[in-house]
C-alpha cells in the first residue's frame, strides 16, 4: 500500500506540474515538465488502485457490480480528470459496468431522465441549468447527512475531516459534497500595474484610489460581465454585503433562504451604493452591459480595462490567450473598508448521488474513491483547478494568483463565504435588477423592492 | 415617356441600394472564411474586418473536422436528412393530393389543424417528446430523428403542395381513369411524376430546415456517435465558451454552411417555385 | 375572373365544393377506402409526434411544476392568473408585436423593392442578385446571432468601428445595452435575415402578370409609380397577404432563437419576447407549467393576430385568369 507521505508529495508534484499549465502558457520546455510528473503520477495512482482492489477483497463484502452511470457536465475544466478517475474506478471495479454521460450540454440532454425518475447514479452538479438547490427541492438528491458523519474515503481518512469547504446545508441536511474550490475575486494584470505605477488594491479606498489614477490614465478602470450578471454579484455584491454586515455571512445564507427581511439590511443597501459608487465615478466599462465572458475576459486581457471581477478558473480558461507578460493579480475582495477583513466568497461544484439511483453502493463507494488525496492532486493537474481537499500549496510553484488566494483562503483574518446556492428566481431577479443599476436605470431602493418582491414569491 | 423607363437618376440610386445589399450577404460568408483563418489574438487586436495574419490557418478546418468528429456528424446529417425529408414527402403529399382533389367530410378542418400547428411553440413539447420516443426506445438513434424531423415537415408539406396539386390540370387524371387506372394508379403513376417539380422544391426547403435544426437533436440524441452537424457545432459552441477558440468555430460554422449553399446554388429555380407555388395558389 | 379571396391559411376554404366529384366509375367504398390510405397514416403520424406532445405540453400549464421533478401540483388556472401580474410577459408581448410591426413593415418595403427592381426594371445582374439575396435564409440563425453579435459589438465590432472613422473619438455605443429599446436593435438582423423568403415569393407574382398589362399601360402613358400602383400592387396583393401572415407568425413563434443568442432577454429582461421567456422560465428557471401557460398564450395570440390581420386586409383582390 502506498503510505499518506508518498501521497501527499504526489499532491505537491501534481500542483507543481499544474503550474506552467495555468500559467502564462507560450514555451513548450514548460510542457515537457508537465509531462514527466504526468506519467509518474499514472502509475503511483495504479497502485493506489491496486491496493484497494485488494483491501476491498479483504473486506470480502464490497466487491461491486451491475451498471453505474455518472453524469458530468464539460465546462471550463474540461473532461481529463474525468475520462481517468473512471478509468481508475473501472480497474479497481472490473466487474462494474460503468457507463459515462458527459458533456457540454448534458445537463440538458439529461434532464428528461430525471423528471422520468430515471436519473444516473452519480451526478456532478456545475455548469448551466443545474441547481443543487432546485434538485434538493424536486427531491432529486440522495440525503447524505447521516453516511457523511463517519464516511472514510480509500485510504481511510474520514473525508468530512479533509474537505476544505463543508457542504452546503439545506434545511440542516446536506445532499452533495464540493468536489472543486474555487473563489469569486477581482483580477488585475501586475506586470501592467508595476509598469504604470499603479498600487495594487487592499480595500475599497485604495480600489477606487486606484481606479482615479487608471481613469486618468485614459483605461478604463472595470469591466464585467454584464450579459451574465452573476459574475459583478458574486465577486464584488455578495462579499461587499457581508463586510458591511460586520463580517456575518449569515445574511448570504438568509438571502439563500429566500428570507425577505434579509434583503431588506441596511447592509445591502450598503453594498449597492458601492455599485452606485463605481457606475457614478464612469469606473464601469460602458461595453459591459451587452457583452458575455469570452468578450469582457479578452477586453481585459488586452488591457483594455484594468480591473474584471470574476472566479479563479479565469487564468486557466484563457490560458491560449493570455498575452506573454501578463501576471495575474487577485484578491477575493474589494468592498471591504480600509483594515476590514478580506472576504471570499467561495464557488464549489459539488458531486452528488441520485435518490432514484439504482447503484447507489457504488455512487458511495465512487465518493470515496473521488475524495482522495490522490485523486484530489490529480483533479488539479487535469482540469488546473483546486480541489476542495486540504493541502498545502505555497510552498509550490502555483501560479501567483492560485497562491494569492490559498493565503487568503487559510488566513484566519479572511472571512471565507461557504459556496451559497439562492433560489433561482431571486438569483435571476438579483442578476436583472444589479444590471438595470449598473445603467442607471433603477436606484438601489428598487433593486430590493424587486428583489424582495421575488423572495416573498419564492419563499411561499 | 417609354414604357418601363426609369429616370436614370433613380437607376442609379436603386442601383446602389442593390450592390449595398448584396454586399451585406455576401461580406458575412466573405467574414466567416476570413475569421476561420485567424487565431485569437488576431481577432481581438485588428479589426473586425482585416484580413487574417499569413500563413494562414487552414488547420482550424482539419482540427474542428477531427477533434469534434465531424466526418461523422455529417454523415448522420445526410441520414436523417435525405430519410426524414423522403418520408415527411411521402406523408405530406398523399394527404395534400387528397385535400387538393377528394375533398371529404372535414378535410376543411383537416387542412385547418395542418396549418394552425404551424403556430405552435414547439419547444415546449421537447420533454413530452423525450418520453415518448424514449418508450418507443428511439432516443439516440437516427431513426428517432427521422421520423420526428418527418412529422415537423408534414404541415409546411400540405401547405405547399395542396396548392401544387391544384395547379395541375384535371384533363390528365380524367383520362387516365378513363383508361382504367385506379385511385393509386392515378396517383402514383400520373400526378407524383407531374408534381416532381413541387416535390424537390418542398424537398429543399425541408433540407435547409434539417440540416440546421439542433433543438431538438440535442434533447433527443446524447450519444455522440448519433450526433448531426447542428448537433454538433452547438456542442463545439457550448464548449467554445470556455474554451475561446473563435477561428475553429467560424471554421465549423463555415463546413455546415457549405453543402446547404451547394444546395441552394444548384436548386434556387425550384426552390422560388416552391414558395411561390404554396402561395398563390 | 374577378372574385373575393378570403385570403389564405386559416380561413382560406377556397376549395370547399369548387370541384366537381371526378366521374370515375368506381363505387364510393374504393374512394373511401382511397382517402382513407392516403390520409389516415399521415395523420397518426403527426397526432403521436407532434399533436400529442404539445397537448401534453399544454396541459401542464395547468400544474405547479419545476419540469425537473417527477412530481407536480394541479393548480388550475394559477398559471395563467399569475401571467396577467407579471409584468414581463405583457413586456415581451409588446416587443413581440413590436418586432411583428418592424418587420412586417420592414421586410415588406424592401422585399417588394427589390422583387420590382430585379424584374421590372431589367437590371443587369438581376440573376445574380436574386441568388444572393436569399443567401441569408440559408444560413443557421446561430450564424446570424454570432455575426450580429461581432457587428454590434462596442470595442471590437463592426459597427463602432465604421462609426468611428468618421469621428474624432472612438465611438463607443453599446448597442445592444440600452436602458430601453434596445429591442430596436434586434430588428434589422431580423429583417436582413428574412427578406430574401419573401422576395422570391413577390418575384414570382410579379412574373406571373402578363406582360400585355405593362404594354397597354405603357402606351397609354404610365410611368413606373402609375404602373406598380395600378397593376403590380394590386395583382401581388394575395402574396403580400401571405407573406405579411407568415412574417406574423414566424416572429410569434420563432423570433427567441435569436433574442436568446443575440441578448439572452437582457439587459434587465428589455429584449425578452414571449418565446424567449418561455425557454427560460421552463428550462432555466424551474418553472415548466408557467412556461407551459406561456406557450398557450403564444398561441392563443398567434390565432387571435391572424384573424385581425384578415379582417384588416379583406380587399378585393384581382385575380388573372
Amino acid at each position: 500500500m502506498v503510505s499518506k507521505t508518498k501521497l501527499a508529495a504526489l499532491g505537491i508534484a501534481a500542483l507543481m506540474a499544474v503550474a506552467p499549465l495555468a500559467g502564462c502558457g507560450s514555451s513548450k520546455d514548460e510542457a515537457k515538465t508537465t509531462d514527466t510528473p504526468k506519467t509518474e503520477d499514472t502509475t503511483t495512482t495504479t497502485k493506489t488502485d491496486d491496493s484497494n482492489k485488494t483491501e476491498a477483497t479483504d473486506d470480502g463484502a464490497k466487491k461491486l457490480t451491475g451498471d453505474f452511470e455518472i453524469q458530468y457536465f464539460v465546462g471550463g475544466y474540461g473532461d481529463k480528470w474525468w475520462k481517468k478517475v473512471i478509468a481508475d474506478f473501472q480497474a479497481a471495479n472490473p466487474d462494474l459496468k460503468i457507463k459515462e454521460s458527459g458533456g457540454p450540454k448534458i445537463n440538458d440532454q439529461m434532464k428528461p431522465r430525471w423528471v422520468g425518475g430515471n436519473p444516473p447514479d452519480f451526478v456532478y452538479i456545475d455548469g448551466p441549468n443545474l441547481n443543487d438547490r432546485q434538485m434538493v427541492e424536486d427531491g432529486q438528491l440522495e440525503d447524505l447527512t447521516d453516511w457523511l458523519k463517519d464516511a472514510k474515503n480509500i485510504d481511510g481518512e474520514k473525508i468530512s475531516d479533509i474537505l476544505a469547504q463543508p457542504p452546503q446545508e439545506f434545511d440542516g441536511k446536506v445532499y452533495d459534497i464540493p468536489l472543486v474550490l474555487n473563489s469569486w475575486g477581482v483580477f488585475w494584470d501586475k506586470a501592467l500595474f508595476k509598469e504604470k505605477g499603479w498600487e495594487e488594491p487592499t480595500d475599497w479606498q485604495s480600489f477606487l484610489a486606484v481606479s482615479d489614477k487608471i481613469k486618468a490614465a485614459g483605461t478604463t478602470p472595470f469591466i464585467h460581465t454584464g450579459k451574465y450578471p452573476y459574475y459583478i454579484n458574486g465577486a464584488i455584491l455578495y462579499p461587499a454585503i457581508v463586510s458591511a454586515n460586520n463580517n456575518d455571512i449569515s445574511i448570504l445564507q438568509d438571502m439563500a433562504a429566500s428570507k425577505v427581511e434579509a434583503f431588506q439590511q441596511p447592509a445591502v443597501m450598503t453594498a449597492l451604493k458601492k455599485i452606485v459608487e463605481l457606475r457614478d465615478k464612469g469606473f464601469i466599462d460602458k461595453a459591459s452591459i451587452q457583452i458575455n465572458h469570452t468578450d469582457s475576459q479578452m477586453l481585459f486581457l488586452q488591457h483594455k480595462d484594468a480591473f474584471i471581477p470574476n472566479g479563479l478558473w479565469l487564468p486557466n480558461e484563457m490560458a491560449k490567450d493570455v498575452p506573454g507578460g501578463f501576471s495575474f493579480g487577485f484578491i477575493p475582495s474589494v468592498t471591504q473598508d480600509a483594515g476590514g477583513k478580506v472576504v471570499a466568497n467561495t464557488s464549489t461544484a459539488n458531486v452528488a448521488i441520485a435518490k432514484n439511483a439504482k447503484n447507489k453502493e457504488a455512487a458511495k463507494a465512487f465518493l470515496q474513491f473521488v475524495f482522495s488525496k490522490a485523486q484530489a492532486s490529480q483533479w488539479a493537474e487535469l482540469s488546473g483547478a483546486p480541489s476542495n481537499i486540504k493541502g498545502d500549496i505555497s510552498a509550490s510553484n502555483a501560479p501567483s494568483h492560485v497562491k494569492d488566494a490559498a493565503k487568503y483562503l487559510t488566513d484566519p483574518n479572511t472571512v471565507v463565504v461557504p459556496a451559497i446556492t439562492f433560489n433561482a428566481d431571486v438569483d435571476k431577479a438579483m442578476q436583472d435588477a444589479t444590471d438595470a443599476l449598473t445603467i442607471s436605470k433603477i436606484t438601489p431602493e428598487q433593486w430590493v423592492e424587486r428583489v424582495v418582491e421575488a423572495a416573498k414569491k419564492a419563499s411561499k | 415617356m417609354k414604357s418601363g423607363g426609369l429616370n436614370p437618376i433613380f437607376k442609379i440610386i436603386f442601383y446602389a441600394i442593390l450592390i449595398i445589399w448584396g454586399l451585406s450577404v455576401l461580406y458575412p460568408l466573405l467574414w466567416t472564411l476570413l475569421d476561420a483563418l485567424k487565431n485569437n489574438d488576431q481577432f481581438f487586436r485588428k479589426m473586425p474586418w482585416s484580413l487574417p495574419d499569413i500563413p494562414l490557418l487552414w488547420s482550424n478546418f482539419t482540427y474542428v473536422w477531427s477533434e469534434f468528429s465531424f466526418d461523422k456528424y455529417f454523415m448522420n446529417s445526410v441520414v436523417v436528412t435525405i430519410g426524414s425529408t423522403f418520408l415527411g414527402l411521402f406523408l405530406a403529399a398523399t394527404t395534400a393530393y387528397v385535400l387538393a382533389r377528394y375533398p371529404f367530410k372535414g378535410s376543411n378542418l383537416l387542412y385547418l389543424i395542418y396549418i394552425a400547428s404551424m403556430m405552435i411553440p414547439f419547444s415546449l413539447a421537447l420533454i413530452p417528446l423525450f418520453f415518448l420516443l424514449n418508450s418507443m426506445h428511439l432516443t439516440n438513434s437516427s431513426l428517432g430523428l427521422i421520423l420526428v424531423y418527418a412529422s415537423t415537415l408534414i404541415a409546411f408539406g400540405i401547405f405547399v403542395l395542396v396548392g401544387f396539386f391544384k395547379s395541375l390540370p384535371k384533363e390528365l387524371e380524367e383520362a387516365a381513369a378513363i383508361d382504367g387506372a385506379s385511385y393509386f394508379g392515378i396517383f402514383f403513376r400520373v400526378m407524383l411524376p407531374l408534381s416532381q417539380p413541387g416535390l424537390i422544391t418542398v424537398g429543399i426547403v425541408n433540407v435547409l430546415n434539417i440540416w440546421n435544426e439542433y433543438i431538438i437533436g440535442t434533447i433527443l440524441v446524447n450519444d455522440p456517435v448519433h450526433y448531426t452537424l447542428p448537433v454538433g457545432i452547438a456542442m463545439m459552441q457550448a464548449q467554445m465558451q470556455y474554451r475561446t477558440e473563435w477561428g475553429p468555430l467560424f471554421a465549423g460554422l463555415l463546413i455546415t454552411m457549405v453543402p446547404v449553399l451547394v444546395i441552394y446554388m444548384f436548386f434556387q429555380r425550384q426552390i422560388a417555385s416552391g414558395i411561390t407555388a404554396g402561395a398563390i395558389k | 375572373m374577378t372574385r373575393i379571396y378570403s385570403s389564405l391559411i386559416l380561413l382560406k376554404l377556397f376549395w370547399k365544393g369548387r370541384f366537381n366529384r371526378m366521374k370515375l366509375g368506381t363505387t364510393k367504398w374504393q374512394r373511401n377506402l382511397f382517402i382513407a390510405t392516403f390520409v389516415l397514416p399521415t395523420f397518426l403520424f403527426f397526432c403521436l409526434f407532434m399533436v400529442y406532445p404539445v397537448i401534453q405540453a399544454m396541459y401542464y400549464s395547468l400544474f405547479d411544476w419545476s419540469g425537473s421533478s417527477d412530481h407536480k401540483t394541479f393548480i388550475g388556472l394559477d398559471n395563467f392568473k399569475e401571467m396577467i401580474h407579471d409584468p414581463i410577459v405583457w413586456n415581451a408581448m409588446g416587443n413581440d408585436y413590436f418586432l411583428v410591426v418592424g418587420k412586417i413593415i420592414g421586410i415588406m418595403i424592401l422585399a417588394t423593392f427589390f422583387a420590382i427592381a430585379l424584374t421590372r426594371f431589367r437590371f443587369k445582374l438581376s440573376n445574380f442578385f436574386r441568388s444572393i439575396f436569399f443567401i441569408p435564409n440559408v444560413i443557421s440563425v446561430v450564424v446570424i446571432g454570432v455575426l450580429w453579435n461581432f457587428i454590434y459589438n462596442p470595442q471590437i465590432g463592426f459597427l463602432n468601428s465604421f462609426l468611428s472613422l468618421f469621428t474624432k473619438d472612438k465611438v463607443d455605443i453599446t448597442w445592444l445595452g440600452f436602458t430601453s429599446h434596445t429591442i430596436w436593435m434586434l430588428l434589422p438582423p431580423a429583417i436582413w435575415a428574412g427578406i430574401g423568403f419573401y422576395m422570391i415569393l413577390l418575384i414570382a407574382a410579379i412574373q406571373s402578370i402578363p406582360e400585355s398589362y405593362y404594354e397597354a399601360s405603357g402606351l397609354e402613358g404610365a410611368g413606373q409609380w402609375t404602373q406598380f400602383r395600378y397593376i403590380t400592387l394590386p395583382l401581388i396583393w394575395e402574396q403580400m397577404k401571405v407573406s405579411i401572415l407568415n412574417i406574423m407568425m414566424t416572429t410569434l413563434n420563432g423570433s427567441f432563437v435569436i433574442v436568446m443568442i443575440m441578448t439572452n432577454g437582457g439587459p434587465d429582461n428589455s429584449t425578452q419576447v414571449m418565446g424567449s421567456y418561455l425557454y427560460q422560465m421552463a428550462f432555466t428557471q424551474y418553472h415548466f407549467g408557467y412556461g407551459a401557460a406561456i406557450g398557450v398564450l403564444i398561441l392563443i395570440v398567434s390565432l387571435i393576430t391572424t384573424i385581425i390581420l384578415q379582417r384588416l386586409m379583406r380587399q378585393e383582390t384581382i385575380e388573372i385568369s
